[in-house]
Parts: structure tokens; sequence; C-alpha cells
């Protein structure tokens, strides 16, 4: 009896012990590091920076002064402008265009598997190969384009060279290359439709646009707040393109924030080109996160 | 009739998008096959000698052989930043799906959060600076490494979650210990979204033009998107070897294209999808 | 020899308590059953003896070891799930022998105990398929061979038969029977299903709400219900109840009256129930029989004739509901009166708290 406790003793130390679990927290280690040293470090880091005079030895505390000059300088604010022009045209035509190509494409349409091959391609194609590409095909004389347009006695406009223009030439360029992306969501948000809704619809007599309207489009509603979501984040860090077919020119006709911060960047004021980085994160929180708590708002309501 | 008009509807279709999407690509290739003096006129001519293979030759010589360095460090930095993203981001995913703490909600949402926010540009510089990676292959495979888990974290949580835990736990009574259950079952049972997973970001980095343009300056470091720099310049172009240089850095996308394309669109949407 | 004892074990998740203090002797080479209604805490009970749940209170002890802070690996388990859990990127062959490779158990002597297991569970021949390329049946083979070649002291099962259609599932009660048999080790298994308990059991325990009802032996059970909850739980078809005040007391025998039924006599010892004492009587349909002058009177309904017996729906004076089961084919019609008599020896009470009137 006593030797039972006695063994029993030390064990009830270990029932103290707790197990570990299966599920070891080191596991997040790795990238936690690399996470925080590399993103999170240095956007804290931004917050204080924004706020200083810089030279990457030392800094001068100037308060709100970048910001301000944000707000004063008329490129910069043009460059503001122009970042919510981008990003709103650019994930408006992804929609537009992704959803017509999807609905075709999941249709009984001959030649699919061409169809989406050749829709999808360009997303997986370097950014910067094809802004060139498209700089060469949109010369105002000698591209492509307008050459085209000219055997049917259309002038063209400078797509590159219109100050008015050259914006929404890029984000078109940026539409060719991504709607690929948006296409094969809503093909996936196409296909889990469930037929039954289409069956009683047709024995409800609708028509086809009515079927577009009132069975598509709200039953893939979770795709177009991806598509929108997705696309409009990207619109507005959009750098690669903007900075490989127009620098930001004629003049500062299509700079955005990201390839401000680039230029500031590149004359030294980094002071300023993070106070860009801080500007442009408060544009995407207040833009997008009302953005997608509406879209998905409306999404619990269906 | 209904067929009918699915095949008028099919040839249009192809007719549109044969002049919206491939068109561009022919010309890429017939400029990459011109002479310097025919692709300077920037038409849609056929070639009139047959010029691909000098002009690949050019290409790849020029600047001191930059283009084989820059093929070089753009492989080393796809395929070590993606192997570190396949096994951290997985790794994580995995404990996010299974195990429940109050750590939960913050991770993921620093994960959407790395999702939406831009990189604070200088500041990393500095600190890479600071940690002596600025400029280094090291440093650019790391920041790969750190902007790109976010994405990869969500497609493997999506999916370690499909994975029942009866079978983490059929191995732990097995006598599995944590890193047996985690590489000799789980991991395997990963293949899928491991491969769509290598595909997309190794299509992503390849592709990556504005980090290297930020944190890996130097002709000695050049990646492959900054070789397409080489032949412009603001008076004379030389477009016959800007376009064969655009058509040797495509041809790596391309071939995952071919070989890999229903793993890309499975990813890309699942990976939308979640975020 | 590794038998268990569970001493005040809890578990709670959260502020929840899903198992509220558990205290179970199990001898070495018991066949147990936890029994009881979907979501009363059988899987997690056996959870914890598992070691795949933390044990939030109370002790566990298998062999002559506190095992609560022990890793599942050293506990001497090896577990049969509901799913079969098995690894999909391995052969059965490999499935079977993942826990040695991890063991490091020499080659030869690995390969030895897996054929040896196939054999017992006559599936040599499926050793180089994909779990993928079974049948469900064969599944559960599988599952089992991957429990046999750890030689655990004790087996647990977690439903394991219930994705199993129906023929195949008496097929293979019967396998883990024999194998119980055979393999000498403590088996204990978790049904919700008590025709399961019943037939596999050497010790029953009833569980509700994370509380032991009773345990006991499968007729212990059936004859000396502790509670309501048991009565009604073990047997099938339902026992039927009614409510019942104690009328008189004649020496060991109580006649019990209510709404629906007059002077039903009971054998009891004296002392046990008073008159006027409020009181639940439990009747198995199989022991009411027919007897022109018995006390329980009611209105037939439903009436399914099977041949070798019938089962009959008596609508009660009061409207409830009772189901007689009675020998051989009796024809009935629907409507019509019948009275019911049952043996004093076989009629149970239960008091106002549900707790039986023990009868021994
Ligand atoms: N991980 C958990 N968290 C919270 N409650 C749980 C958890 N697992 C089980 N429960 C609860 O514990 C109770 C017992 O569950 P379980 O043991 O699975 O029942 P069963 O007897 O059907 O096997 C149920 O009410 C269930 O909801
Ligand atoms: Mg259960």
């Amino acid at each position: 009896m006593s030797a039972s406790t006695m063994a029993g003793s030390p064990n009830r130390a270990e029932t103290r012990a707790i197990k570990r679990s299966p599920y070891p927290g080191w596991f997040f280690t790795p990238a936690a590091i690399i996470y925080s040293v590399l993103f999170l470090v240095p956007t804290f880091a931004s917050l204080y920076f924004s706020l200083t005079r810089w030279t990457l030895f030392d800094s001068e505390f100037i308060g709100l002064e970048n910001f301000a000059q944000f707000l004063r300088e008329p490129f910069l604010i043009k460059g503001l402008i122009n970042t919510v022009i981008y990003a709103a045209v650019t994930s408006g035509l992804k929609v537009v265009v992704g959803l017509l190509l999807a609905v075709m494409l999941t249709s009984q349409i001959v030649g699919r598997g061409y169809l989406r091959s050749v829709i999808f391609f360009p997303v997986l194609v370097s950014t910067v190969g094809v802004g060139i590409t498209f700089t060469v095909l949109m010369h105002p004389t000698q591209g492509m384009i307008n050459e085209t347009l000219a055997l049917f006695g259309i002038a063209g406009p400078g797509w590159l060279t219109d100050p008015n223009l050259a914006l929404y030439s890029v984000a078109l360029v940026d539409v060719w290359k991504g709607v690929g992306l948006a296409t094969v969501i809503y093909i996936a948000g196409l296909v889990a439709i469930p037929q039954d809704y289409y069956e009683a619809a047709r024995i409800d007599g609708a028509t086809p646009w009515q079927n577009f309207w009132y069975v598509t489009l709200p039953l893939c509603r979770p795709a177009t707040s991806t598509v929108i979501t997705l696309s409009f984040i990207g619109g507005l860090r959009t750098f690669d393109l903007i900075w490989a077919m127009t620098k930001g020119g004629p003049g500062f006709a299509s700079d955005t924030i990201a390839s401000v911060i680039y230029k500031q960047y590149q004359a030294g004021f980094y002071g300023l080109s993070t106070a860009g980085n801080v500007v442009l994160f408060i544009l995407i929180a207040l833009l997008v996160v009302p953005l997608t708590m509406f879209l998905n708002r409306k999404q619990g309501h269906e | 009739m209904k067929k009918r008009t699915s095949i008028l509807g099919g040839a249009a279709a192809i007719a549109a998008t044969f002049v919206v999407f491939v068109i561009p690509f022919i010309f890429i290739i017939l400029m990459a096959f011109k002479d310097r003096q025919q692709s300077a006129l920037r038409d849609f001519s056929l070639p009139t000698g047959f010029h691909f293979w000098e002009n690949v030759v050019e290409v790849v010589k020029t600047r001191n052989w930059m283009m084989i360095t820059a093929f070089i460090n753009s492989s080393i930095i796809t395929v070590v930043s993606v192997t570190l993203l396949v096994i951290f981001a997985a790794m994580v995913g995995y404990v996010l799906a299974r195990r429940k703490t109050r750590w939960n909600g913050l991770i993921e949402f620093l994960v959407l959060a790395g999702l939406m926010v831009p990189p604070a540009v200088v500041p990393t510089i500095w600190l890479l600076q600071g940690l002596q990676l600025f400029g280094t292959l090291h440093g650019m495979i790391l920041i790969e490494v750190a902007y790109n888990l976010p994405f990869s974290i969500i497609l493997y949580r999506a999916f370690v979650a499909t994975i029942p835990r009866d079978l983490d736990e059929a191995a732990i009574i097995d006598g599995a210990r944590p890193l047996d259950v985690f590489f000799r079952i789980v991991l395997p049972l990963l293949w899928p979204v491991t491969v769509t997973n290598i595909v997309v970001q190794s299509v992503g980095i390849f592709n990556d033009f504005t980090n290297p343009l930020y944190y890996l300056p130097g002709n000695a470091n050049a990646t492959v998107q900054l070789t397409l720099y080489n032949f412009q310049s603001q008076f004379s172009t030389a477009y016959n070897l800007l376009f064969t240089n655009i058509l040797l850095i495509t041809i790596p996308p391309l071939l995952v294209f071919m070989f890999f394309n229903r793993q890309i669109v499975a990813g890309m949407t699942a990976g939308a999808v979640k975020g | 020899m590794a038998g268990l004892e569970l001493r005040q074990l809890r578990k709670s998740y959260g502020k929840v308590e899903v198992i509220k203090g558990v205290d179970l002797t199990i001898e070495h080479g018991e066949f147990v059953v936890f029994v009881g209604p979907s979501g009363c805490g059988k899987s997690t009970l056996l959870r914890m003896i598992a070691g795949l749940e933390d044990i939030t209170g109370g002790e566990l002890v298998i062999g002559d070891k506190v095992v609560n802070a022990v890793e599942p690996r050293d506990r001497g388990i090896a577990m049969v799930f509901q799913s079969y859990a098995l690894y999909p990127h391995m052969t059965v062959y490999d499935n079977v022998g993942f826990g040695l490779k991890l063991a490091r158990t020499p080659k030869e002597v690995r390969d030895q105990k897996i054929r040896e297991a196939a054999r017992i569970l006559q599936m040599e021949h499926l050793l180089d398929r994909k779990p993928s390329q079974l049948s469900g049946g064969q599944r559960q083979r599988v599952a089992i061979g991957r429990a046999i070649v750890r030689q655990p002291e004790v087996f647990l099962f977690d439903e394991p038969l219930s994705n199993l259609d129906a023929a195949l599932r008496v097929d293979m009660r019967m396998e883990i029977s024999k194998l119980h048999s055979e393999l000498d080790a403590t088996m204990i298994y978790v049904t919700h299903d008590q025709v399961e308990a019943m037939t596999l059991a050497d010790k029953i325990v009833v569980l509700d709400g994370g509380v032991v009802q009773q345990v006991g032996s499968p007729i212990e059970l059936y004859k000396h219900p502790a509670n309501l909850f048991v009565a009604g739980f073990i047997g099938s078809p339902k026992m039927n109840f009614v409510e019942v005040n104690a009328d008189k007391i004649v020496g060991e025998t109580v006649h019990v009256s209510g709404p629906d039924v007059v002077g039903v006599p009971v054998a009891l010892p004296a002392g046990k129930v008073h008159p006027g004492d409020k009181l639940t009587l439990g009747v198995r349909p199989h022991d009411l029989v027919v007897a022109p002058s018995g006390a329980i009177v009611g209105r037939v309904g439903l009436v399914e004739r099977l041949g070798n017996e019938t089962i009959v729906n008596l609508e009660l004076p009061s409207g409830a509901s009772w189901l007689a089961v009675l020998d051989g084919d009796q024809a009935l019609k629907r409507g019509e009166s019948l009275a019911l008599d049952v043996d004093p020896a076989k009629a149970l009470l239960f008091d106002a708290n549900g707790l039986a009137v023990a009868a021994g």
C-alpha cells in the first residue's frame, strides 16, 4: 500500500508537466523572423522616417513637413490622383471584361482551350517585357497600332505622348496583361454556380439576358469582390508597368505614388520617398478596407 | 441552330483574341528575327533574312555576358527563395490550420496585411545595409521570401484544412514526433498545393522587376528583368536585340505555362479567392 | 500486464466541462465498451486515454504508471479510428509498418511483423495496394493491422464499424471479438450502438452527459439498469415507462397504479417503497404477454406481424404509447382493446429521482 503511494509520488509531479502539443509553435519561427525583420520592422520604421529629412546615415526630425509637401506640390498631388484613377480604371475594366470573357469561356463556344490559354498567358509574361513591347506598338507615328488605324483612315492618338491619355494607355496595357487572371477567377466562380438555378430560371421563362442579370451576376459576387480587391490593391501599388512604359511622363502626367517613391529615392530625398510609402499605405487602408467591407456585407445579404 | 451560333461565335472570338492577344507575341518573334535596320522600322513585316541566331549571340554577349550572369542570378534567387517559401509557409500554414490559439487572429491579420501593405522601400534598404545584405543575392532571396510568404501561407492553410486531422493523430499514436508528422505525413500530402506554390511563386519571382531594382543594384547582380534595359537608349535602340531579349526571358514562363497550366490557374484562383 | 484505472478524470474545453469526473477500473484482458448517445463524451474519454486530448483533472493509470503527461507513443496503446485514418500516400505495407519504422525496428523484423499481421487479418494480397484501391471493409482490416503490429497492451477503437454497411458490420464485429480472444490484450471500444455494445462487451460503461451512468456486464445492465437512462438506452426496442404510485404492499410484492394502469404487481423486497410513493414503472416490450385479465389495458394501434413475433403499438388511456413484442403470430385489429400482463419479477420501478428501486 505504502509502496504504491511511494511509487506514485514522482508520477504525480509528472502529471503537472504539460504535454507538448503535436503542433509546435516554433514552426512559426523561421517565417516569423524573416517576415518581421524584412517587412514589419521597415514598415514601422517608415512611420518614423517619413517625419524626417533623411540621408540614410542621419535623419533630422521635421514633423509633418514631408506630408505637407505631398499636399502642396502639384506633381505629387497629381501622382496621388493618378494612382486612384489607375486603380479604379484597371479594376473596373478587369471586372467587366473578365466577366464577359468568363461567361464566353464557360459557354459551349468552340476553341475554349485555345481561348483560355491565349487570354491567360500574358499573366505569366514579364511585365517589363510587355511594357516595352507596347511602348513600341503605341508609338504615335511608327507604332503598329496607329499604322493600322491609318489604313482605315483614322488618325491614331499619341497613346503615350498625349498627357491626357498616357495614364489610360498604360492602364489599358495593364488590363491586357491582367485580365486573364480575372477571367480564370470568374470561371472558377461561374462553374461553382449550381446548374439548378439556371434550370429554375428556364422554367420561369427567363431570357438569356435575365439569366445573366438575375442569376449569374448575383451568384458570382464572391468572384467579383475578389477580382475588385485584388486588382484594386495591385493597381494602387503598380510601378513596373508605368516605369517600363512612360517613366511617369510625359512630364508628370502618368506618375503614380509608386513611381514618385522611386523618383524621390533616386533623387536622394529619402524622407520624402518614405512619406510617399506611408501615403500609399494610408491610401490603401482608406480605400481597400471599406471596399472589402462593402463587398463582403453585400454578400452577406444575398 | 445552337451549334451554328456557337461555331460562329467561336470563330469571332478566336479572331478577336488572335488580334488582341496573339499578334503582340508574333510581333515580338518577328522582331527577334530581323536585323537591326529592318527592326528599326518597327512594323509587322516578315524578316528579310534569318538573323535570330546572331541576335541571340549578340544579346548573350552584350556587356560582358551579362545575360548569362543574369540568368544565373535569377535562377539562384528563384530556386532558393521558392524552396524556403515552400518549407516555411507550409510549416506556418500547417500549425495555423491545426492549432487554435489566441495568436491565430494576430497571425492571420499579419498575413492579410502582408498582402495589402506596400513594402517601405527606403527603410528596407537602410535595414539591409545595416545587416550587410544590401545588394547581395542573400538579401534579395530573403526579401522575396518575406514578401511572398503571406500568399503561400494562405494557400497552404486552406489546403491543410482539407487533410483530415485523424491522419496526424494516427501518426502520433504510431509514435511519430511533431517533425515526423509534418515531414512524413502532412508535407507529402500537401504535394498538389506545393506544386502550385512552386509554379506560381517561381513565375512571380523570376519576373520580379521592382524589388531587384531597389535592393540589388549593380551589373554584377543583374537579374533577367533588368537586362531589358541594356538595349534601350534614348537615341538608338537596337530593337532586334531588345525583342530577342524579351523573347529569351519569356521562354521560362512559357515552359512553365505549357507544363503546369492547370496548377497555375488553380493556385492563382485559390489564393485569390481566400485573399 | 496492463489494466487501466481512471480516477476522477475530467476534461473541459474552456468553461464547458464535457467529462465530469469519471472513475473506472479496467482489468487486463477485458473487453470494455463505452456506450452512450452521440455527444456524451465517449470519444473524448477514449482520446484522453490515448493521449490525444490533454487531461484537465484527475489521474489516468495504465499498467502501474500515471500517464497523464506521457506521450501517446509511450502509453502502450494502439487506436483504430472511425475514418480508418490510413495514410493515403503509403501502400498498405507501409501503412502497417509506419509505427515500426518510426521505432527504428530492423527491416527483417519489421517485414516479419507486417506479414504476420497481414496473415492474421487475411489481407496478404492487399499489401502492395494504396488505401484508395481498397473497399471499406479492407480499409478497416488495414487499420486494425496497423494497431496489431504495435503489439499494444491496450487497443482503442472509436466507432470502428460505423462506416460499414450492415452485413459487413456483423462480420467485422465477430472478427474483432475473435481478435480479442486471440491477442490477450485489453480492448476499449466506443460505440453509440447498444447492440454492438451488448454483443462485444465483457463490461459496458454507459455514459451520458460526461457522467458514467452504470458499469456492468451486458446482462446485468439489461436486467438491472441502475436508472431510467440506462433502462431506456440498453435493450431494443426501448423499455416502456409510465408514471405510477405505490398502492399497497403485500409481502414482497408492490402493487402500483396510475392513470394508465391499475394494480400492476411488482416483486420487490419489503421496505423499499411505501404506499403513496411516486414511482415510474418500466416494462420491456418483450416481457409483456396477452392476458384477458391483465392490468395494462390499451387500444391497439399499428401492428407489425413478422410471423415469429408480433409488434404492437398500444395506446394507453392517457394517450401514452407503449410497444409490446408478443410471441408468435397474433391477429390483432387496429382499434380493438387489448389487455396485457407482466411477470412481477420482470417489471422495474424507479423512484422520483430516476434511480432504480433495486430488486436485489
Ligand atoms: N475540441 C472541442 N472543443 C469544444 N467542445 C468539444 C470539442 N470536442 C468535443 N467537444 C464537445 O464534447 C462533447 C463530447 O464529444 P465527443 O466525445 O466527441 O462525443 P461522442 O460521445 O459522440 O463521441 C460534445 O458535446 C462536443 O460538442
Ligand atoms: Mg465520437
